[in-house]
């Protein structure tokens, strides 16, 4: 059986990013271990440790530029669920985070994007309650 | 902050700018028509670090890798856009910890295997405990599991 357990960002500066994504965003660092120059970090949803998010060096020039285009077309590269996306919405901004997309609904998800400070944009969404939906 | 469509792009203009160019700050955001307090605000608020900040990491990672492919101090100081090797020197040991010199000696060496990491490829320099599978399966061994 294949299973996703990992997935990965590119970051523009692994310490800054694992504040962010640790400070602002709430996740919760998983590993932090040095690896030559540069570190394998990753975080988790907290709570969740089912699905880690590798906050990968974006040193390679072709990451690096991949990363840079699809931010100047607006383009997100990570999208995170969220259960109240107004509430999310303000919390981050009080944060001093800047949205590229204010909480939007779209057919069936309410979504918000905003930067991550490491080069990404990063997608929030909260999708529409469905009856008795309860988790 | 909420930073528009058009903003986005005049701020991403920019920062190839910064990146390729010599310009001063304030001339950057002339060119790209947001005023000099909205640029350095929202650039810091978009990509985590000021104009300058931005510029001068740049160039030095630009550096790191002439210096790790082994051109000398000297070219890569110009060729990154600083002027006088003392300063850079001195800016390039601050920031990365090491002075050229011995950032190059030391890069030369490693280049062929660090230089520009895949995240997934370094994996195997990780210990067996950084991943879950291998405690998994050490639980299943053991027989008595602790979760993290």
């Amino acid at each position: 059986m294949i299973k996703i357990k990992l997935t990965s960002i590119m970051v523009e500066d692994q310490a800054k990013a694992l504040a962010f994504y640790t400070d602002v965003l709430g996740f919760a660092k998983k590993h932090d271990l040095p690896v030559g120059e540069y570190r394998w970090i990753t975080v988790t949803a907290p709570g969740r440790d089912d699905l880690e998010l590798t906050l990968e060096p974006n040193a390679n020039p072709a990451g690096k530029a991949f990363q840079q285009a699809m931010f100047a077309q607006g383009i997100p590269l990570a999208a995170f669920e969220v259960d109240d996306i107004v509430a999310e919405h303000a919390r981050l901004a009080k944060h001093g985070v800047a949205f590229t997309q204010k909480p939007t609904q779209m057919g069936p998800v309410t979504i918000a994007v905003f930067a991550d400070t490491c080069g990404n944009l990063i997608q929030l969404y909260q999708p529409m309650s469905i009856g008795t939906d309860e988790e | 902050m909420l930073i528009d469509r058009a903003s986005l792009r005049r701020l991403c203009r920019a920062r190839e700018l910064l990146e390729h160019d010599g310009q001063p700050v304030a001339e950057v955001a002339r060119l790209v028509g947001i005023s000099p307090f909205h640029f350095i605000r929202q650039f810091d608020a978009l990509f985590g670090e000021t104009p300058h900040q931005y510029r001068t990491r740049a160039r030095l990672d630009r550096a790191k890798q002439l210096l790790a492919r082994g051109h000398s101090v000297t070219d890569t100081c110009m060729e990154v856009g600083f002027s006088s090797v003392g300063s850079f020197s001195q800016l390039f040991a601050r920031h990365v910890g090491a002075p050229p010199s011995a950032y190059r000696r030391r890069g030369v060496q490693v280049a062929t295997s660090l230089v520009h990491p895949g995240c997934f490829s370094l994996m195997c320099w990780l210990p067996a405990a950084a991943f879950r599978n291998s405690r998994e399966a050490h639980v299943a061994r053991v027989g008595q599991g602790r979760p993290a």
